[in-house]
């Protein structure tokens, strides 16, 4: 009888675990993740926003990042990503794609903000700005859109224009798309880089992985230990910057 | 109408308690299943103390553990065991977030558990609340010796 009992437990966790093991498969495969064509700069026609593209579109490593300007991991990126223009000169094109997170309160408007400049041309400026002041302007305890407006200027931006941009909803709508872009890609942290269909999330799996990875596409040999090259891997936290 | 006796009436507040843990733990795993692993993989290699050399393959099998010992919680399937693992677990996150802290003086700003798209957002130090209330509740659940609303109970009735 005990026995009995024994296997008829053994053979109902067998099949339960079975079926779980089934249903995730399952629905796994009916979620395919899912792959935009690559972005051209020249004569391309935009459906939204403008594209923030730095590099040459010959350049045989395409790589695609999904940021925050409020994410503090987020800040370790731009010194690594310019070491890599470096590196590879003329090979590297990298576009940039707006990821506010839910999770912090600011970053639509710092996404706003450089989606304006963008419009001017000084999108890779001013996301420099954002991150090497972001213990400025992400603790704010308002809305920290008079700091943004100060960085616009001290770049050189037609405040009129910057101010009208800050107030279009059509602006945010267009982050909000590239958002949503992400979220089919299944994007859930910033940042998150593709090369092609590869995915790195996280300045320490870029550093670890992504340099062997764009070697590999260049025909290079791998690199022992990529992550030694540059510090700080992630940057201490703000106070009262992670929201 | 079924009548319970004294232990059964306890156990009812445990129920809960074992629903609850089962659910969250099975929620977890199921969000970081259905997503890409790298997903985690990057979640995890945020917390720095981790090394990097096993981070791939803790991140490939974490989400299940988490699924089907959650599945198996609710179900009440080994639920001694379960609640054990479970403990374990729970317990380890504590132990994991609170050595970041101390070794790193930082932490990252969202604890990884839940992916973006899900519907619970919580900040490291949430989860060491929260967890360390898991841990306890799971104990306790291991400790009970008949778990009578479940699929083990179940089993060993008598056809």
């Amino acid at each position: 009888m005990k026995i009995d009992i024994r296997l008829r437990s053994v053979l109902a966790g067998l099949l339960l675990v079975a079926t779980l093991v089934e249903i995730i498969l399952f629905m796994k495969s009916r979620r395919p993740v899912f792959v935009p064509p690559l972005p051209h700069v020249a004569g391309a026609s935009v459906s939204h926003g403008s594209l923030k593209v730095r590099g040459p579109e010959t350049a045989p490593v395409k790589i695609v990042e999904y940021s925050d300007f409020q994410c503090p991991s987020c800040r370790a990126v731009p010194p690594y990503l310019e070491s890599l223009f470096k590196s590879y000169p003329g090979k590297i094109q990298l576009t940039f794609k707006h990821f506010p997170l839910n999770s912090h309160q600011w970053s639509i408007y710092a996404h706003q903000a450089a989606e304006c400049m963008n419009r001017q041309g000084k999108f890779w400026l001013y996301q420099d700005t954002l991150y090497s002041k972001q213990v400025e302007w992400a603790p704010s305890k308002v809305a920290p859109v008079e700091i943004l407006a100060r960085y616009a200027k001290e770049l050189g931006a037609d405040m009129t224009r910057f101010g009208a941009c800050m107030a279009d909803v059509a602006v945010a709508r267009d982050i909000y798309a590239e958002k949503d872009e992400g979220n089919k890609r299944q994007v859930s942290a910033t940042p998150t880089f593709f090369l092609g269909e590869k995915r790195f999330v996280g300045p320490k799996e870029m550093l670890e992985r992504g340099d062997n990875a764009f070697r590999q596409v260049l025909g290079l040999p791998p690199k022992p230990s990529a992550a030694k090259k540059v510090e700080p891997l992630v940057p201490k936290p703000l106070a009262g910057a992670a929201k | 109408m079924i009548r319970l006796n004294q232990e059964e009436k306890t156990y009812r507040v445990l129920f809960l308690g074992r629903l609850l843990i089962g659910l969250v733990f099975a929620y977890s795993g199921f969000i970081k299943l259905m997503e890409p692993v790298e997903n985690f993989q990057g979640g995890m290699a945020a917390y720095e103390v981790i090394p990097y050399a096993v981070i791939p393959f803790l991140a490939r099998v974490i989400p299940w553990i988490e699924f089907i010992f959650g599945v198996f919680l609710i179900t009440g399937y080994l639920p001694r065991l379960s609640a054990l693992v479970l403990a374990g677990m729970s317990w380890s996150f504590v132990l994991l977030i609170l050595y970041t802290r101390l070794v790193t003086g930082a932490l990252p700003s969202n604890c990884g558990c839940f992916g973006e798209g899900s519907l619970i957002h919580l900040k490291p130090l949430q989860v060491v609340v929260m967890d360390v209330f898991n841990t306890i509740i799971a104990l306790r659940l291991t400790l009970v010796k008949a778990h009578p609303f479940g699929l083990s109970a179940l089993l060993k009735r008598k056809s």
